[in-house]
Parts: structure tokens; sequence; C-alpha cells
């Protein structure tokens, strides 16, 4: 793996140590195979020594950044804003609110993904319990008048 | 002016007028916590006292809404004053007691009295199926038979009723708590915490939020785009002090939850301007 020519690419920006670059390269095969994004690129941030990734679910879609990073690592709320703020600026989308996705990577290779944006977005409304409700109370129904 | 009482750090309402104005006019929630004198082993539908956040509170009171109060007489009086007091008590039981069981007594005896001619005609049919003649011995006169009912009335003690009163039936001196300044009573003011803690709630309140304590999905605060009692909360806002470091595992597990009950976690820091800044944290699938 140490010679895929991805991750010579990433050790050669010379940005971060090597377990940030680890966690970006194996966030990097998870996008391109796993998750099937049509083009992954990786640049440098060098005054936060990270490497991060910026791609699109689809060729439809817009481009977004992904911060790998291992999971024994500690940020506090002002690193958090400073990524969001020099990532997003690659982005050249000003207008467009400040977006990341964190890709947390576990020692097994696991890796979890969580959008940071700034400001408040409105959870997803909680389900419709209405449906359910109709179809036991048929199955209700259909007890009684057997 | 709203009294909030402070104790040990807790902050409580006990006056409903209180409770409701402050839930009404101010948007502020808290908590019930008092047991309801007539279903008391439950917790799920609780009475006055209203138990206020140390935020709800220094917010109602910076405000000039609300004054802290705390009672002076706090400390536990003498031996005499307190037994005096139980005698005081057990006294009146007593006589409540009896007062009530003479009103029973009476009310069993006009009870009688509006069935005595039944009771008479039943008691003349019996002895005429029996074969006897009516008794000829004279009926005890009706000022007997009431004496005698008064003195063998019973009258258990678990059927008496008891007052329980639901304010304090003798307030005693109050004075009131600086809250810009830490006390016993409230040891609040000038903590790192609380300041943070602070800024961010009159910041989420100011926003047109219902904002109440988080600890039930583990954040410091929930926070609601209207009335709790008719929406469900969107935010679960986590204070994070400027500086403090946040493990990636803890970012992890509150997003996680906040994802799985349909809620987005909020990152809430306070700059030293006081502008608060937040940011949302969702789960991404990324499927």
């Amino acid at each position: 793996m140490a010679t895929h020519p991805k991750f010579t690419e990433m050790m050669s920006m010379d940005v971060a140590d090597s377990t940030q670059v680890y966690a970006a390269f194996l966030v990097y095969l998870d996008l391109l195979e796993g998750r099937n994004w049509p083009e992954v690129t990786c640049f440098g941030l060098g005054e936060l020594q990270l490497v991060c990734l910026q791609g699109r679910e689809r060729e439809t879609e817009s481009f977004q950044v992904v911060v790998p990073t291992p999971v024994h690592m500690s940020f506090s709320h002002e690193r958090i804003r400073e990524i969001m703020k020099k990532a997003c600026a690659q982005l050249d989308k000003p207008d467009s609110p400040l977006s990341v996705i964190l890709a947390i990577v576990e020692s097994d290779s696991t890796i979890v993904y969580y959008k940071l944006t700034d400001g408040f977005i409105m959870p997803d409304p909680p389900d419709d319990t209405e449906d359910k409700d109709n179809k036991q109370w048929r199955k209700k129904r259909k007890k009684l008048f057997k | 002016m709203l009294r909030i009482h402070v104790l040990a750090g807790q902050a409580l309402v006990w006056r409903f007028e209180d409770a409701r104005e402050i839930r009404e006019r101010h948007r502020l929630v808290g908590t019930l916590v008092g047991a309801l004198a007539r279903t008391p082993r439950q917790n799920v539908r609780l009475g006055l006292p209203l138990q206020l956040l140390p935020e709800e509170a220094r917010l109602l009171a910076e405000m000039g809404a609300a004054v802290l109060v705390r009672s002076a007489d706090a400390q536990p009086q003498g031996q005499s004053a307190q037994a005096s007091e139980g005698q005081l008590y057990e006294q009146g039981l007593e006589e409540s007691y009896q007062e009530q069981r003479r009103l029973a007594a009476q009310e069993r005896w006009a009870q009688l009295a509006n069935l005595a001619e039944c009771i008479a005609q039943g008691r003349a049919r019996k002895q005429q199926q029996r074969g006897k003649l009516p008794d000829t011995a004279p009926l005890p006169g009706p000022t007997e038979e009431q004496e005698h009912l008064e003195s063998a009335f019973v009258f258990p003690h678990e059927s008496m009723m008891v007052q329980l009163p639901t304010v304090w039936p003798c307030p005693g001196q109050e004075e009131q708590v600086d809250w810009t300044q830490p006390s016993r009573d409230w040891p609040h003011a000038g903590h790192q915490e609380h300041e943070t803690r602070y800024c961010v709630f009159r910041d989420l309140w100011g926003r047109g939020y219902y904002v109440t304590s988080g600890s039930k999905f583990g954040g410091d605060f929930l926070v609601y785009p209207g009335d709790p009692m008719r929406f469900h909360a969107h935010y679960i806002a986590l204070c994070c002090p400027p500086g403090a470091p946040l493990p990636l595992c803890d970012i992890v597990a509150a997003a996680r939850l906040g994802t799985s009950v349909k809620k987005t976690v909020l990152l809430c820091s306070a700059g030293e301007d006081g502008v608060v800044i937040y940011t949302s944290l969702q789960w991404s699938g990324l499927q």
C-alpha cells in the first residue's frame, strides 16, 4: 500500500504526520471504491497540518470537502471552525454556507462520516406515525370481523 | 416581581402565579419537581415547586423580572421551639378529630331520624312473623337513644380528614440574594462553565427558541422551535468552553445519538465579544 501512487503523492505534500496521511488515504479509497464517488482529489492545508479530500457523490452534485482524521484526535470548537473556513476556501464558493464532512477513521479502518455546517440545520421531520397506526388499526379490524 | 427561592444552588418557584408567568410571558419552562399530594407514588405528573436552571433564574434576575431570595431562618431552630411546634400540630389534629367525630355522629343521628318510621314498621313486621305479640315494653326515648349513639359511635382515626397545606402556612423571614456575587446558596456566579452556558442559553432564548435542560439527551440544552408541549426539540446544544478540546469519540457519540432521535447536535461557543457561534453536526451515511 505504501507504494500506491496516491499515497506517495499525499506523503510528498509533506503537510501532515503519517497517521493523518494514512487516514486520508483510507478515506480516499473508501470514497472511490466503497461509495463509488466519480472523482476525488486531495489537497494539503499546511497551517492546519491536514491532508483533505475534495469530491462529489455524483456527477450532477456539487463538490464537497472531506476532512479525514484518526479517531484518537481531539479538536476544539475553534479548530473545527478554522478547518471549515480554510477548507471551504478551496471550494471557491463564497456564498454557500460553510460545510465540511468529517471522516473519522478507527484503527480497524472503520470510517464514519459526519457533516459539519455553520449555523442551524433543521433535522428531518420525525416519521409520520399515521401510516403505521393505520396498518395496526386495519389489523385490529380484521381480527374483529373474522 | 417574581420570587425565586434559592437553596444550595437550586432555584425554586413556589407560587403558581409566578410559575405561570415565567412560562407564558417569559417563554421559560423549568421543571415541576413537587410530588402531588393526592398521587404521591408516581412521577409522571408533578406539581409545584417549579425548578429553574441556574441560567433561567439568572436570565429572569438580569431582566429585572425576578429577585432571588433565600429564607433567613434556614438554620435549625432551638429544640424547644421545634418541640412546641410539634405539640401544637398534634393538639390541632386531636381537636380536628373530636370535631369531625361529633359532626359524623350528628349526621348519623339525622339519618336514623329520617328513617325512624321505616325502622319501626320493620320491627313490628318481624315480631308479627315470629308470632309474638307486639312488644309492650316502652321504646327508649329519642334523647336517650341519641346519647347512646354518640357514646358508642365508632369513628376510626383512619377515616379522619387531614389537611395538607400546599403553601407554607407560616413563611419566615426572607432575604434577597445578589446573583452577581457567588454565595452559599448561589455558587454559580463567576464560574467559567456557568458563564459559557449562560451566554449560549441567552442567545438561543433571544432567537425565539424554547430552551430546556438537555440532560435527557446527554447535552447541555434541548432547543425547541415552540412550546415543548407542542413541539419536538430540533437541536441538542453542546456548550464548548473556549479552547476546550473535544475528543472525536465524544463528537461521534453525541452526533449518532442526535441522529437516532432526529435532532441536530449544535456545537455552541461564545466568543470574547459575547457573539455565539453554532456548528450543526449531523451523521452522513453517504450511501
